[in-house]
């Protein structure tokens, strides 16, 4: 087991490596005036002083390991244009306690709805008119097809302008959450939150009404039954179980890539979180901050993968961690 | 057999499927008695119906089929009458056990061996913790699994087909069962472990008075195994009889078709016997014999009007209008007449 991890997270560094060398070489063919405040002011010599301090002009394998030895320190760098002169980490300690609060809020809502309403659809497959999973499906359907500006569009209007309301019952109430979010203001995250929530609720949905489905059409399900195993059983024990580990595999990768926020919601809301940072940073070319927040996504997702399949490693037990087991 | 107490009666079995709006009838009529103790063996090709005859008394019919006339007896019980879940969890398992076709499938892959066996002590002989863990080991050891102990903290992927279908089987009995239907027990296994299976099923019949059906279309595995053989046909019972009588005077033109197919009775070099044609589709009302088109010596009335049992022996009976007293005198093939000789049977 240590041996695999070991190997593993090994060849998880080896990748990395490989990955940061390419993104750090490709973004040295980014222009100059990346590096600057303000490019266009700056006289020829300045700006031979500025590249020569920041070590711009040293050959590439230089710099490669300069940058190497700043990231095991921790250090991403400074910003140039983004705020000028202000420690990338200290950016980056503003924005990503706001996206991981929102991330983290709607990871659990998402993942307890979606395997809830996987649970009922699968269940549903079973009964005579299949109505939980026709509405399910049609939730699903609507998820995926219509583009998500949509839908978060109509829900930040219904949730916030009183378009919910009990008028028409004569009693004075109307919904009207705050329209947009404000760290001080516990209400404000509602509608950010479900906004976060709806495209992975209807994900995890999908995908575990599936795997229940075809768990239960399998032999062994058929066996359980006939040693007299109840109905409800079958499902909590056998099934459900079972229908999740394909599914287990993707849960650490949606818990990490919730420290990147999401572009839309963050922008729809006025969230100052991480969504719109990568973009921002391009449109204005701060090249410093562009690089750190591109290691950043690799680290994490080449993390997510790897915890993963750690992950499948611990509850699958059919993945053979040592290579070599007698299977007699 | 001696002993003719009757365990599971079959009564008018009427089983429908409803497929695409299309009504299937997968089982027409059957009456069947299995006596206590007796080991019964049900044959018939693929599509017959022999599988979901059997299942009917679990409850374990799919979802789109279900009993549409007859009765089921058992201990004083109409199981056809049976449609909640409830009332068949007080049969599945516990009354009657289940052995399927195929091992390496029929196991949870995530769930450890002893696991799987301590949830049918739990649900059936009412113990827990270190007793049921006890009571599966023992069940392991039963089935002669080696080392039962450490086998009990496996999981299936560690196990061989043969094995698997071991502990399939410890399953099964753990549950202290009556009967035990065997659903092609060895199809998926290889012939060495086929053998040791069917002994290993033959001896715990004898430990632990159970009584046995099994379900196959291999009549190498019926000769070694069964007292009694029920030969099926397109969803009904068309010849039943002692082992011997089936085999050495078979009265029906599709157990004749069956037995002529045996590899055994096939002469080098030439082709093997098969019977013509398929079997008639069940969504469709079936007329008369529902062999008579595959048959070539099939007689008129076949075509019109179905055929009544007819008694050759108290233990022996068929259902073709040849065993009428009017009809003419039809010879079974010359081949399958020195089946006796040819010594398939027996050492099966």
């Amino acid at each position: 087991m240590v041996k695999y991890i070991c190997k593993r997270v090994l060849r998880a560094f080896v990748t990395l490596f490989i990955i940061i060398s390419i993104l750090f070489s490709l973004l040295r063919l980014m222009p100059i005036e990346g590096y600057f405040e303000n490019f266009d002011k700056a006289t020829e010599v300045e700006v031979q002083v500025k590249l020569q301090t920041l070590g711009l002009t040293d050959p590439l394998p230089k710099q490669l390991t300069r940058f190497f030895g700043q990231l095991l320190h921790g250090d991403l760098g400074t910003s140039n244009r983004y705020r000028q002169g202000v420690s990338i980490n200290t950016i980056l300690a503003d924005k990503i306690p706001v996206s991981l609060r929102l991330g983290l809020m709607s990871f659990c809502i998402s993942l307890a709805a979606g395997l809830f309403l996987g649970i009922l659809m699968a269940r549903s497959t079973r009964t005579r008119f299949k109505i939980g999973d026709k509405l399910g499906t049609v939730f699903i359907v609507i998820v995926q097809a219509v583009p998500a500006a949509v839908y978060h569009i109509v829900l930040q209007f219904a949730g916030s302008q009183g378009v919910i309301n009990l008028k028409w019952l004569g009693v004075d109430w109307s919904l009207k959450l705050p329209m947009l979010f404000d760290a001080s203001t516990p209400l404000s995250y509602v509608l950010p939150v479900i906004s976060l929530s709806i495209g992975s609720t209807a994900y995890y949905a999908m995908w575990l009404r599936r795997y229940m489905v075809d768990e239960h059409n399998k032999d062994y399900v058929k066996l359980a039954r006939a040693k007299g195993v109840p109905g409800g059983q079958i499902s909590r024990k056998h099934v459900f179980r079972n229908a999740m580990i394909p599914l287990v595999q993707y849960i650490p990768g949606s818990i990490l890539s919730t420290l990147m926020g999401s572009l839309y919601v963050e922008s729809l809301y006025s969230v100052p979180g991480m969504g719109g940072l990568l973009v921002n940073a391009i449109q204005i070319k701060d090249n410093t901050l562009i690089q750190a927040l591109v290691v950043i996504y690799a680290i994490l997702s080449i993390a997510g993968l790897l915890l993963g399949d750690l992950l499948m490693a611990l509850v699958d037990p059919r993945i053979s961690l040592t290579g070599k087991e007698d299977a007699r | 057999m001696t002993n003719k107490e009757t365990i599971l009666s079959f009564e008018d079995l009427e089983i429908q499927f409803t497929l695409r709006g299309q009504t299937l009838k997968a089982i027409r009529g059957v009456s069947l008695d299995v006596h206590r103790g007796e080991s019964l063996a049900i044959v018939g090709e693929s599509g017959s119906g022999k599988s979901v005859f059997t299942k009917s008394c679990m409850g374990l019919l799919d979802a789109n089929g279900s009993i549409t006339a007859g009765h089921i007896w058992y201990a004083g019980h109409d199981l056809a009458q049976y449609k909640t879940e409830k009332e068949w969890l007080t049969i599945r398992g516990r009354e009657i056990a289940m052995v399927m076709q195929d091992p390496m499938t029929s196991l949870n892959p995530l769930k450890r061996i002893g696991d799987q066996i301590t949830e049918a002590v739990v649900l059936h002989q009412g113990l827990k913790g270190v007793e049921a863990k006890a009571a599966a080991v023992k069940a392991l050891e039963a089935v002669g699994i080696d080392d039962p102990e450490r086998r009990y903290r496996q999981y299936p992927h560690e196990f061989s087909g043969g094995m698997r279908q071991r502990v399939v089987i410890a399953i099964a009995v753990a549950c202290r069962p009556k009967i035990l239907i065997c659903d092609e027990p060895t199809t998926a296994l290889d012939v060495t472990i086929q053998a040791q299976i069917l002994d290993l099923i033959k001896r715990l019949q004898k430990k632990l008075e159970l009584t046995t059906i099994y379900i196959t279309h291999d009549l190498g595995v019926v000769a070694n195994v069964a007292d009694r053989i029920a030969v099926m046909y397109a969803g009904d019972i068309v010849e039943v009889g002692s082992c011997d009588e089936v085999f050495f005077d078979p009265r029906h033109p599709y157990t004749w078709a069956l037995l002529s197919s045996l590899p055994q009775l096939g002469v080098k070099g030439e082709e093997l016997y098969s019977i013509q044609g398929t079997p008639p589709n069940l969504f469709h009302e079936i007329k008369g014999d529902a062999f008579a088109f595959r048959n070539p010596k099939a007689l008129n009335i076949d075509f019109v009007q179905r055929p009544p049992f007819f008694e050759v022996s108290p233990t022996h009976k068929a259902r073709t209008w040849l065993l009428d007293p009017r009809a003419p005198r039809v010879e079974p093939p010359e081949h399958i007449r020195h089946l006796r000789e040819i010594g398939g049977y027996a050492n099966g």
